[in-house]
């Protein structure tokens, strides 16, 4: 499933760049994110615990942060799996200047299966919407500097 | 002395509502989640929730430690079990092995990799979570064409082309057909995937006794005796120590005209065990598992004259088979190749099917089963052939209609047409919905800018399957009449009707035929340790195929009970009418009833003539049967959101003679539903890691009795010379006759904008971005 | 297909349902969603406390001048309702549009309006009639607005502890029309959009216009700009249209294989003209 979007947060492309490659602020970030630890270069393992509604899920997974072009692009790579299924998304993350703070495009593909994927296409398609919204407004409650 | 004749009413061609009705729509049935045997355990599978894996290890200690878990089974304790066994055979056809539980690999989402046998159903399930799988993924496809483009990734990695055989059929000179063309059609058409979503999924309780050394296996399926054969071949156990037994079955469709793993699975396990074991598949389960239908992507070209002749016509048909073969895959697609001419008179095809391995589940028969695919297909491009030439697409149809008097017509594809009369089926279909006042009120409605459309699908189908040269394992059928000492009715089909309402309709004929009262009669089907081998419901032939066996039988009683006669009235002189032997000298009469008792009880027998009255009859049929139709539908699409209206919907078929016009009806609004399901709403969408994106009735639209319209039904009737009765068979027409008329309808309507073919399901979305498209 | 085990609990009073809840009882109602959810092992609630039995909670009476509806009624007693019908025909309309019979006659407004599915029916129409949502938890009662109810998907005002209890909608003069437009999912029948309009014309203009949205995007919400868009304006089929196609602006649409966020906003647009065509001619 495609997903494509963009947010606006109040940093410079530098700024906005630094906090989402720092793994402290990615595990404050990432919704449900429960433990963030670097296993590589350019790559972290990841505890979540996913709530929505009446579902709930555990998963273990990976972050990678790969294709680093700072401060214009990288590429940001989840997935998880656990007991109701697994997920991945894997989008290009592209920062622009604008009015005066940054603007994020994000442009990528979003995998579910398992049991998880039994609760539809619509389901999902507004989850990882809600996901990405709360990712970037903790991201935008950081300081400018 | 004189005598009252009284002719009793004929019950056969009466509307009679189904004798099973109220035990189904009162929940009093016994499907096989209704049957709970003493002792009984319950399974529960893991499945694989990749497209393609391999499978690095299976850890069941969890589960095997459970409270109340009884065993864990993985693919490498299934040992002297058979595969899953393909009854369908092409010249150098690749048949993957298909083990009932996954090895080292597997193949699509779904793939049964472990099963948890516990004390009760919650356990196991609790049981199938803590069994841990550790998978490396690998690159899957789901896409037919993908999968035969270079590179692509292999199902099989023995089979890197994914091919798993290519079939060739040609007929006449194609060559000189387009040499002699005036006018050639090309469109590329799909058929997508459909899952069939019987209402009741799929069931297995199997139950070992080692004493007797024998099995029975409760399982909801439309073929109990195939299964057997089946069944004890892969179990190893003598065939006539296996007993299977259909209960009730809530609707099959074609998935369940199939043998799959978990039969044997169970059958494997309560030997095991040595306990009955329960498995009950989940809608979950049943969309990904149970086979799905169609998987289309045909090329069509069709030549022609200016003047509107079809000279011949080319199909490049890619089939998407799924990762395996189920009983019948790679036979389905060949069925379409059979059907290409449709009703019309010319004698050129040339057919390439390439079956193609996905990491899907198997396609297999679905309601219609490699015909509806067929009619879609031509129907489409005789209307692209109408709009090329501008004709009017029933003028077109009627100039290329096969003749009532070229009857039985031989096909350029090798079957003969038994009888029919095309030209005027689709006549009383243009009178009864006012073709011609339509087509004024669709010129009115252009005027204002409104899209209306009116859809004709004149379709064939080849059914009553069939003769057993023609079958993968006899295409014929039986029927035991059993008439008792009270002269009471048990009558024993080899067909295992699941909906389709035989027990009626054979209790109208045997009724009619014997003289007895409907409730007298009873139908019993579906037991293998109770009724002689049959072949089972499929393909419209449980009338058709079943019903002359039925017929052959009671001849044999009727002339039994008239030896009775003779002797009991000690006349040469008697007539067996009315279920009375009456002596047309005296006038004396003697009861069928009597008889039956004075065959049992057997005081006096008329010479040569055993004790008892039974009779069993095997019938088999001299060809297929083939019913035919026309089915018009007018709509209205919305422009400023592509949304369909169906306005009407007319539907005449000529299915030959009918025992039951309520049964019919039943059969081609149903049938209707699926079609209109396929044509408007229904999708089995896998994404390109092989989730079925599609696989819960949160995102399958099924069709709903508030979604449908009403279908206007009437018939011609041209009997068949095939058999007795002169039944041709209607449970897959409403199916195939009504997509094409709904797509052409659709098609029509958008025919002012410039727009020539869209692809099924069409979504309001779909239909929208093509007119937005097109202005 | 097979739920977790669970504890149940079917309370005799609210006091006893609040105060399991309060000790981390998850609250059932119609179970239309959470019920499908358990089965497939996505959710796994220890304690369920059965809040569709309650007397207390399942009522529908009118008092100074406000309808108040008890948390527990069903849809199919919403759509029924005479009470609702003469006085409140938006929500029995809206009700209607909820799935299918079985759904209608199991599912209950309070839990379709806690379980805040963002394309479920009910908060179109109550955005329209600007309701207000009594939450009760062991420690007290409050009553919070729609608009502020329905915060984000699966997410509202709701604090942990509490249930939504009832619903209370004002009574408003004849004068004022209603309509609930929905293109439905053909899958799942839910809103692929839902426009619900509150309206009234006055002297040849609008002078009173809500427009709730469902299914359009992660929330329902008042579609504020198409009301300044109509407020005060002789509504002609052109300004009509042109307000409608404001619903959508800036709008985060969803997406799903039914409809594409393009199409859901076109949609948005073609339904919510529907609606204030609907609305208007229903305003005497």
């Amino acid at each position: 499933m495609k997903i494509a979007g963009s947010a606006q947060l109040p940093f410079s492309p530098e700024r906005t760049y630094d906090l989402m490659q720092d793994p402290v602020l990615l595990a404050k970030a990432i919704p449900g994110c429960e433990a963030l630890q670097k296993t590589g270069d350019d790559e972290y393992s990841l505890k979540m615990k996913m709530v929505l509604a009446s579902l709930s899920g555990a998963f273990d997974g990976k972050v990678r942060l790969t294709e680093p072009d700072r401060p214009n692009s990288f590429r940001m790579v989840v997935e998880g799996s656990g007991k109701i299924g697994f997920m991945k998304g894997d989008g290009l993350l592209r920062l622009t200047p604008k009015d005066g703070g940054t603007e994020v495009a994000y442009e990528g593909d979003a995998q579910i299966g398992g049991t998880m994927a039994a609760v539809g296409n619509r389901m999902i398609d507004m989850t990882a919407r809600m996901l990405i919204k709360r990712f970037f407004e903790k991201l935008s409650a950081e300081p400018a500097a | 002395m004189a005598t009252t004749v009284t002719n009793i009413e004929k019950l056969v061609g009466k509307r009679i509502r189904r004798k099973e009705d109220p035990r189904l729509i009162t929940g009093t049935a016994t499907y096989v989640e209704d049957i709970k045997l003493p002792g009984m355990h319950h399974a529960v599978i893991v499945r694989s929730p990749h497209g393609a894996a391999n499978i690095k290890g299976v850890d069941i200690s969890k589960a095997a430690a459970l409270p109340g878990v009884a065993a864990v089974f993985t693919g490498a304790d299934i040992t002297g079990v058979g595969s899953v066994v393909c009854g369908a055979d092409l010249p150098g056809l690749r048949k993957p092995v298909h083990h009932i539980l996954a090895q080292s690999r597997v193949y699509y989402v779904g793939h049964p990799v472990a099963v948890v046998v516990a004390t009760d159903r919650y356990i196991a399930a609790d049981g199938a979570d803590l069994v841990e799988v550790d998978y490396e993924v690998t690159q899957a496809v789901t896409d037919p064409e993908k999968a035969l483009a270079e590179g692509a990734p292999a199902v099989h990695p023995e089979w890197p082309d994914n091919k798993a055989f290519v079939f060739l059929q040609k007929g006449g000179d194609m060559e000189k057909a387009f040499a002699d063309a005036e006018v050639v059609v090309k469109q590329r058409i799909t058929s997508q995937r459909l899952v069939p979503n019987a209402m009741e999924t799929r069931g297995v309780v199997a139950d070992w006794l080692q004493a007797e050394h024998s099995l029975t296996l409760f399982t909801s399926t439309q073929i109990p005796h195939l299964a057997r054969t089946i069944l004890a071949g892969q179990l190893g156990i003598d065939e006539n120590r296996v007993r299977v037994v259909a209960p009730e079955v809530g609707g099959g469709f074609g998935s369940k005209l199939n043998v799959y793993a978990e039969e044997a699975l169970m059958g494997f396990i309560s030997r095991k065990i040595g306990k009955p074991v329960k498995w009950i598949e989940s809608r979950r389960e049943n969309f990904l598992v149970t086979i799905h239908g169609r998987g289309h992507v045909d090329y069509f070209e069709i030549a022609a004259k200016r003047d509107g002749t079809i000279l011949g016509l080319k199909l490049k048909l890619i089939q998407d088979l799924g990762a395996y073969h189920q009983l019948l895959t790679p036979a389905i697609p060949t069925l379409s190749v059979l059907m290409m001419p449709g009703l019309y008179n010319f004698r050129n095809i040339d057919a390439e099917v390439i079956g193609t391995f996905t990491n899907c589940v198997p396609t297999d028969a679905y309601r219609g089963a490699g015909r509806p695919e067929a009619t879609h297909g031509i129907e489409r491009m005789v209307d692209l052939l109408a709009a090329e030439l501008n004709m009017d697409p029933a003028v077109i149809r009627f100039k290329n209609f096969v003749q009532p008097d070229q009857f039985p017509f031989p096909t350029a594809t090798g079957l003969n047409y038994d009888s029919g009369d095309y030209g005027a089926t689709l006549q009383k279909a243009l009178d009864t919905i006012g073709y011609d006042d339509l087509r004024k009120q669709q010129a009115a409605a252009r005027l204002e800018g409104r899209l209306m459309g009116i859809g004709i699908s004149t379709y064939g189908e080849l059914c009553a399957f069939g003769p057993s040269p023609a079958t993968p394992a006899g295409g014929w059928e039986s029927a035991t009449v059993r008439v008792e000492p009270s002269g009471k009715v048990t009558i024993h089909t080899g067909t295992s009707p699941h909906g389709q309402g035989q027990e009626t309709s054979f209790a109208q004929l045997a009724a009619d035929e014997l003289g007895v009262s409907m409730d007298d009669i009873v139908v019993l089907h579906g037991d293998t340790s109770v009724i002689p081998y049959g072949i089972g419901t499929f393909g419209s032939r449980n009338t058709a195929v079943g019903g002359p066996a039925l017929f052959y039988a009671l001849q044999d009683i009727k002339e039994k009970v008239k030896k009775f006669g003779k002797m009991l009235l000690k006349s040469e002189n008697v007539v067996f009418e009315n279920g009375k032997c009456t002596c047309q000298v005296s006038g004396k009469e003697v009861t069928f009833q009597t008889i039956a008792g004075a065959a049992y009880r057997a005081m006096q027998l008329p010479p040569d003539t055993d004790p008892g009255l039974v009779a069993t009859k095997f019938w088999e049929p001299s060809n297929f049967a083939f019913p035919f139709g026309a089915h018009i539908i007018v709509s209205e699409v919305d422009r400023e959101t592509g949304q369909i209206e169906i306005k009407r919907y007319v539907a005449v078929d000529d299915i030959g003679n009918q025992l039951n016009p309520l049964l019919v009806e039943g059969q081609v609004h149903g049938g209707a539903a699926q079609g209109l399901g396929q044509a408007l709403w229904e999708h089995g969408i896998y994404d390109d890691n092989g989730q079925l994106m599609t696989g819960e009735f949160m995102d399958y639209a099924m069709p709903r009795a508030s979604m449908m319209p009403w279908v206007e039904c009437s018939h011609t009737t041209t009997p068949s010379p095939v058999n007795p009765l002169g039944v041709k068979g209607v449970g897959e027409a409403g199916t195939i006759g009504s997509t094409p008329a709904m797509v052409n309808s659709v098609m029509d309507a958008l025919m002012p904008l410039g727009i020539r073919h869209l692809d099924m399901p069409l979504t309001p979305e779909k239909v929208w971005k093509a007119i937005n498209g097109a202005a | 297909m097979i739920a977790n085990a669970f504890e149940y609990t079917a309370p005799q009073s609210l006091d006893e349902a609040l105060g399991l809840i309060a000790g981390g009882a998850k609250p059932l109602s119609g179970g239309m969603s959470l019920i499908p959810m358990m089965k497939l092992r996505l959710a796994a609630p220890e304690h369920l406390v059965d809040l569709a039995r309650l007397k207390e909670l399942n009522y529908i009476r009118e008092e100074n001048g406000e309808l108040h509806i008890g948390a527990a009624v069903t849809h199919y007693e919403v759509e029924s309702s005479p009470l609702l019908l003469g006085k409140c025909p938006l929500l029995a309309e809206t009700a209607a549009h909820i799935g299918d019979i079985q759904v209608r006659n199991m599912g209950t407004l309070g839990g379709s309006v806690a379980h805040a599915d963002p394309a479920s029916d009910y908060p179109a129409a109550l955005q329209a009639l600007e309701a207000g949502i009594v939450l009760r938890s062991a420690g007290g009662a409050r009553t919070v607005s729609a608009k502020d109810f329905f915060i984000d998907t699966f997410t509202t005002a709701l604090e942990p502890g509490e249930i939504v209890s009832e619903i209370v909608v004002p009574v408003e003069p004849g004068l004022t029309g209603t309509s609930y437009q929905k293109c439905k999912h053909q899958a799942s029948g839910f809103a692929v959009v839902g426009i619900a309009v509150r309206a009234r014309r006055e002297n040849g203009v609008v002078s009173l216009i809500r427009v709730g949205v469902t299914g359009l995007s992660g929330s329902s919400y008042r579609a504020e700009n198409v009301e300044a868009a109509l407020q005060g304006v002789e509504p002609t089929g052109e300004a009509i249209r042109a307000a409608a196609g404001l619903v959508a602006h800036s709008v985060d649409a969803s997406a799903d294989m039914q409809a594409s966020s393009e199409y859901r906003k076109h949609l948005a647009s073609v339904y919510t003209a529907k609606a204030i065509h609907a609305a208007l001619s229903r305003s005497a």
